[in-house]
C-alpha cells in the first residue's frame, strides 16, 4: 500500500471533503460550519483547523472546582487497610484522628477514605462534562480532538490515580501541548502525576527497579513490542527510579536514584529518564510506530509496513512536531480517497458528541447522562480499561453495542422521564438498604448485615467482620458526604427544534426531508431500500407527505425519523 | 459431523421457539430425548466455557507450593504462611479465600494444570493475551482460538453458537464465519424503539452489494443483534437463581442464564477485566480478594448449573496470560512473569493435579518459572477431550496431546 502524502489540489476541495475533515478533526459540523469550511481552499482550511492558536475561545470557561479536598487527605493511601493501619498505628490519617476509646474507633478516618473515592469519581465526572462540552462548543475542535487521542494513548484512569485533580491536569497538558512536539510531550507526561502514580513508578526506586512504567513507555508510548529486550526494560527503569510525586508535583528522589551505569538500546551511560527517552526518540520505529497509530486514529485502520515507513519517515524529518505532520496528512490526496471516507467507525464519544453537533444542540444534554451513555458504549472518559486504551475500529462494535448506539440517540431524542441523575442517587442496593436502616433506627452492626435466607458467599461474609471500623457504614457516610459537597452536574434535556430545520430549508415534501436528515447526518449514504423505508414511515407517521400541511404537529414525527436513521449502521460512520 | 451440527442446531432453535425458556429443562439437550446417538453424537449438548483472568494471575500465591522452602526463600514478604493456606494435600495450598475452589478440587470436579505456558514467552500484558486468544504464540494471527473453534464446530455458522459476556470482543472469539454474540448487559441488548417504528429497525439492507467494507461489517453485526437480543433477554428475564455468586459474577451468572434457557450456545467466553490482576504493589491483599471473587464465581456457577441439571453438560477452562516473576519484588507486589497455572472444572472433569510444577530454584534468566506444559495442551484437552472435536495443527497451531482429564 502506498499513502499518497502529496497535497489535494484546491479545485478539488468540495463540501463532502470539507464535512470529512471536520469529522476527522474534530467531532462533526452542522451544515453551517461545513459550508464555512468549504468556501475557504483547501489547505487554508487544514490550516485553520491545526493552527487553532487564534480561534476565537473566549466563551470557554475553566473547569469550576466544587473544592472537595483537603490537605490532610495527602499522601493518599493505596487502599483501605493501608489507610486504617496508618491510624492505628500513628493515632491519624487523611487528616482525621482514631477516637481515644469507644466502640469503632477509626469509623471517621474510614468513612474519609470513602469520602474521598466516592468525591474524587463524581468530581471526575464533572470534569469529563467540562470536557464533552468543549469538544462540543470550541472553535478549535482538533485541540481536544488531540487530547482524547492522547488520553487514549497515555490511558490513565481515575479507578486506579484516585484524584480527579490529576486527571484534569493531565487532560489540560492534553489541551496545551497536544499538538506541539512528541518528544516534549513524553517528558511531560512521564513527569506527570497521574502517570506517576498510575504506572506505579513511586515504587521504583534505586536497587529495586520496579519495571512496570518503564515497559509501558517503550511498549505502549514510544516503540511498540518487540523493538527492545527485558534487558532493556530493566535499564531503563533503573534510569527513572527516585522519579515520584508528591500531592500534585513531580519530584526526584535523588537518593533514591540509581545514577549509575546503564546499557540502553546499544547505548551505555549513567542514564536520567529524560535521556532514555532522548535515545527512544532517536529510533526510527518511534517515528513509525506513532505516525502509524495517528494515522489510524486520524484516516484508517489499514497501515501496512511501507506505509508506516513513509508516515515515520514524515514525522522524523519533521523532528516529532506533530502539528506540521497532521497538516500534512489532513491536507494529503490519500486523507480524501475512497479508501479513506467513510472508513472509520465513529468511537463512543465521537458518536454522542458529533450527534449533539448533528443535532444542532448548544450544550450536551443533561439527560441521559453523558458519561453513563458513553460507558455504555464502551468509552468513558478517564476510564479507558487498560493502559493500552481503547481498541479502536471494529473493536467499538458488538451486536449489543450496536443496538445501544440507536438506544443513545432515542435518549436524546425522547428523554426518559424516569431518569434519576446518578451524581445524586447511589443505585447500589446495598448501600440502599444501609442507608435504610439507618433511618429506621438499626444499629451499624445490623444494619450493615447481609440479608439472610440466601447462601452468601465467603466474599461477602468478609466484608462484615471487623471491630475498629466498619466498611459497610463507611461506604454508605462516604457517599452521603460527597454528594454534600460535589456539585450537582445540570440536567436539562436537549433542545432540540427539527421543525425549524425543515422551515429555513423551505423543505416541501417528506422525500425532501428524508434526504435533508439523510445527509444533515450521514458521510455514507444508505442503499435505496432503506430510504424508500423512511420515506414510507414518515408518510405514514404524518399523515401526509406534505410538509406544509404537517407544520404544526411534524416535530415528533421527525424526531422519530432522527432517531431511525441515527440507528442505521450507516451512522455508525465517519 | 458438520451435517448433523446444523441439523441439531434447527432441532434446538425450533425446541426453544416452542417450548420457550421457562420450563427450565436445556434444550440443548433435548434431541438426546428425541433419537439415540452413537457415541461421537452423544456430545452434541457439551458446552465450554472459557473464563479469562487479565493482568498476570500470580499462580505462585494461587496454587502455594508450601512445601517447597524456595517459595518462602523467594517471596520473603508476601510468601503466604503455611498456616493460612486452604491445604489440598502435602505439598500444596490454596489462597485463604478460595473455599469453593478447595471445595471443587476435594470433591474432584476442579483440576489444577500446572506450568502452563510457551516457548519465548512475552512479558506485555497485550501480546501474551494475544497469544492465547490465538494459540498461536509469536505470530500475527488475525482470529481467535474459540472463534476458529466455533467455524470448525458448525461450519455454516448457525446463529447464536458463540457468546462473549463483556462491552468488548474478545480476539478469542473473533472468527472467520461465526459472528459472536457480544452483549454485557442483557437487560441493554434490545433496541428500545416506539411500537410504530419496529419495522423499519429491523429491516435490513442486502451488505453483499456493498462497496464500503465497514459499512458491510455494521449490516452483519446489524443482523447477528436482530438474531440475538430477544432470545438472551428472555434467558435473562426467565433466570431466577438462589445461588450467590459472591461480590462479582464474572458474567458466569448471565451465561448460566443462557445455558438454562437452551440457547443454542456450545461455547462461552467471559472474562475478569481491565488487567485486574495486575499486581505490582502491596499485593496480598488485593489479590486475595481477586482471588476470592473468582472462587466465589466460580463455585456459584457450578452450583448452579448442579441446580439447572446441566452440570454434567458443562465444563469451565480458567486461564491468565501469564504467571508472575518468582522473586517478590520491593513494592511487595510481584512483576510479569511466564509460566502459571490453569484451572478446569466440571462434574465430568478428573479433578486433581496435571503437568509438573515448574523448579523455583532452575529459573529462566529473568527469574522466571520454565514452562513444563504448553497452554494448548490444555485447550487441546477441552477440544478433543471435553468437546470431541479434532484438536488440529490449524487449530492449535501445532499437535498438542491432551490430557486425560475428562471422565
Amino acid at each position: 500500500m502506498t499513502v499518497d502524502l502529496t497535497p489535494l489540489s484546491d479545485s478539488d476541495w468540495n463540501a463532502q471533503r470539507a464535512a470529512h475533515l471536520l469529522a476527522r478533526a474534530g467531532f462533526g459540523g452542522t451544515p453551517e460550519e461545513i459550508a464555512r469550511l468549504a468556501a475557504m481552499g483547501a489547505r487554508e482550511a487544514v490550516r485553520s483547523l491545526v493552527y487553532f492558536g487564534k480561534a476565537d475561545n473566549k466563551h470557554l470557561e475553566p473547569f469550576d472546582h466544587s473544592g472537595i479536598h483537603e490537605p490532610g487527605l495527602e499522601p493518599f493511601p493505596e487502599s483501605r487497610p493501608a489507610a486504617t493501619d496508618r491510624a492505628k498505628k500513628s493515632g491519624e490519617s487523611l487528616g482525621v484522628r482514631a477516637k481515644a476509646s469507644g466502640n469503632r474507633p477509626l469509623q471517621p478516618v474510614t468513612n474519609k477514605f470513602f469520602y474521598w473515592l466516592r468525591a474524587s469519581v463524581l468530581e471526575t465526572n464533572r470534569v469529563a462534562y467540562w470536557w464533552a462540552n468543549r469538544m462540543l462548543t470550541t472553535n478549535a475542535p482538533l485541540q481536544e480532538k488531540m487530547a482524547l487521542f492522547w488520553h487514549g494513548h497515555f490511558a490513565n484512569n481515575e479507578d486506579k490515580v484516585r484524584d480527579y485533580r490529576k486527571l484534569l491536569n493531565q487532560l489540560e497538558l492534553f489541551q496545551a501541548r497536544g499538538t506541539g512536539n512528541f518528544r516534549d510531550l513524553v517528558v511531560a507526561v512521564a513527569q506527570d502525576p497521574a502517570m506517576l502514580c498510575f504506572l506505579d513508578a513511586g515504587k521504583n526506586i534505586k536497587g529495586a527497579p520496579n519495571e512496570n512504567f518503564a515497559r509501558e513507555i517503550m511498549e505502549l508510548f514510544t516503540m511498540g513490542v518487540g523493538n527492545y529486550t527485558e534487558k532493556d526494560v530493566r535499564e531503563a527503569a533503573r534510569a527513572f527510579t527516585g522519579w515520584n510525586y508528591v500531592d500534585t508535583k513531580f519530584v526526584v528522589n535523588d537518593d533514591q536514584h540509581d545514577a549509575g551505569l546503564k546499557t540502553f538500546l546499544g547505548r551505555a551511560g549513567n542514564f536520567d529518564g529524560v535521556q532514555i527517552i532522548d535515545i527512544i526518540m532517536d529510533q526510527p520505529v518511534t517515528a513509525e510506530f506513532m505516525a502509524a497509530k495517528l494515522y489510524r486514529f486520524f484516516v484508517r485502520e489499514d497501515v501496512d509496513a511501507k506505509a508506516q515507513a513513509a508516515l515515520g519517515n514524515a514525522l522524523r524529518k519533521g523532528k516529532y512536531e506533530i502539528a506540521p505532520f497532521l497538516e500534512t496528512v489532513f491536507l494529503s490526496k490519500d486523507f480524501y480517497s475512497d479508501d479513506s471516507i467513510g472508513a472509520q467507525i465513529k468511537g463512543p464519544v465521537q458518536l454522542a458528541v458529533s450527534t449533539c453537533k448533528k443535532l444542532g444542540l448548544k450544550a450536551v444534554p443533561g439527560v441521559p447522562d453523558f458519561n453513563a451513555a458513553t460507558a455504555a458504549l464502551g468509552q468513558r472518559l478517564f476510564a479507558p480499561p487498560t493502559v493500552a486504551g481503547w481498541a479502536q475500529g471494529r473493536s467499538w462494535i458488538t451486536p449489543g453495542l450496536l443496538l445501544e448506539r440507536g438506544n443513545f440517540a432515542r435518549d436524546v431524542l425522547f428523554p426518559d422521564i424516569n431518569f434519576i441523575p446518578p451524581d445524586r442517587y447511589n443505585a447500589a442496593p446495598d448501600i440502599r438498604q444501609v442507608s435504610q436502616r439507618i433511618r429506621d433506627g438499626a444499629d451499624i452492626t445490623a444494619a450493615t448485615s447481609q440479608a439472610e435466607g440466601v447462601v452468601v458467599a465467603e466474599s461477602n461474609m468478609a466484608a462484615d467482620r471487623d471491630e475498629d471500623f466498619n466498611t459497610r457504614y463507611a461506604s454508605y457516610r462516604g457517599w452521603q458526604m460527597a454528594i454534600e459537597r460535589v456539585k450537582p452536574i445540570p440536567r436539562a434535556t436537549a433542545q432540540l427544534n427539527l421543525s425549524a430545520m425543515v422551515r429555513q430549508n423551505k423543505l416541501a415534501t417528506t422525500t425532501q426531508a428524508v434526504d435533508y436528515f439523510l445527509d444533515r447526518f450521514l458521510h455514507v449514504k444508505p442503499p435505496a431500500d432503506a430510504r424508500a423505508r423512511l420515506v414510507k414511515f414518515i408518510d405514514a407517521d404524518l399523515g401526509t407527505s406534505e410538509l406544509a400541511a404537517a407544520d404544526t404537529y411534524m416535530e415528533d414525527s421527525l424526531r422519530l425519523l432522527a432517531h431511525l436513521i441515527m440507528s442505521l449502521p450507516e451512522y455508525q460512520l465517519d | 459431523m458438520t451435517k448433523h451440527d446444523d441439523c441439531d442446531h434447527t432441532l434446538t432453535r425450533r425446541g426453544l421457539l416452542h417450548a420457550g425458556a421457562a420450563t427450565g429443562i436445556g434444550l440443548a439437550t433435548a434431541p438426546l430425548m428425541f433419537a439415540p446417538m452413537a457415541m461421537a453424537q452423544e456430545r452434541q449438548g457439551r458446552i465450554l466455557v472459557i473464563l479469562e483472568l487479565s493482568g498476570g494471575n500470580d499462580g505462585l500465591n494461587t496454587v502455594v507450593p508450601y512445601a517447597d522452602d524456595a517459595y518462602y526463600r523467594l517471596r520473603p514478604q508476601i510468601g503466604i504462611r503455611k498456616e493460612k493456606l486452604r491445604k489440598l494435600d502435602d505439598h500444596f495450598g490454596l489462597n485463604a479465600g478460595m473455599v469453593g475452589m478447595e471445595k471443587l478440587f476435594k470433591d474432584g470436579k476442579l483440576a489444577i494444570v500446572h506450568g502452563c505456558g510457551y516457548a519465548d514467552p512475552s512479558f506485555s500484558h497485550f501480546t501474551s493475551m494475544a497469544y492465547w486468544h490465538t494459540a498461536a504464540p509469536n505470530s500475527g494471527e488475525p482470529y481467535g482460538w474459540v472463534g476458529r473453534l466455533a467455524d470448525a464446530m458448525a461450519p455454516k455458522a448457525p446463529a447464536n453458537f458463540l457468546i462473549n459476556i463483556g462491552t468488548n470482543q474478545s480476539l478469542a472469539v473473533r472468527a472467520k464465519k461465526h459472528v459472536p454474540v457480544v452483549f454485557n448487559n442483557p437487560d441493554n441488548f434490545q433496541r428500545e424503539a416506539f411500537f410504530e417504528e419496529k419495522a423499519v429497525l429491523t429491516s435490513l439492507s442486502d451488505p453483499g452489494k456493498m462497496a464500503n467494507p465497514s459499512q458491510r461489517y455494521l449490516l452483519d453485526i446489524a443482523k447477528s443483534a436482530n438474531d440475538a437480543s430477544a432470545l438472551v433477554r428472555k434467558a435473562w428475564s426467565d433466570y431466577r437463581s438462589p445461588i450467590d455468586y459472591g461480590i462479582t459474577d464474572l458474567g458466569l451468572r448471565r451465561v448460566a442464564a443462557m445455558i438454562n434457557a437452551g440457547l443454542p450456545a456450545r461455547l462461552y467466553y467471559s472474562s475478569y477485566a481491565n488487567n485486574a490482576f495486575d499486581t505490582h504493589v502491596v499485593q496480598n491483599d488485593l489479590h486475595g480478594r481477586l482471588l476470592t471473587y473468582t472462587s466465589d464465581a466460580l463455585s456459584g456457577f457450578m452450583q448452579d448449573m448442579e441446580r439447572i441439571g446441566r452440570a454434567d453438560d458443562v465444563t469451565i477452562m480458567i486461564f491468565s496470560e501469564f504467571g508472575r516473576r518468582v522473586p517478590e519484588n520491593t513494592s511487595l507486589g510481584t512483576d510479569h512473569g511466564a509460566a502459571n497455572v490453569m484451572f478446569v472444572a466440571g462434574k465430568k472433569v478428573k479433578g486433581g493435579h496435571y503437568g509438573q510444577l515448574p523448579s523455583l530454584t532452575k529459573l529462566d534468566a529473568g527469574d522466571n518459572l520454565l514452562f513444563t506444559t504448553d497452554f494448548r495442551q490444555v485447550y487441546a484437552t477441552m477440544v478433543k477431550g471435553w468437546l470431541g472435536q479434532q484438536a488440529t495443527p490449524e487449530l492449535l497451531n501445532g499437535n498438542f496431546k491432551p490430557f486425560e482429564m475428562i471422565a
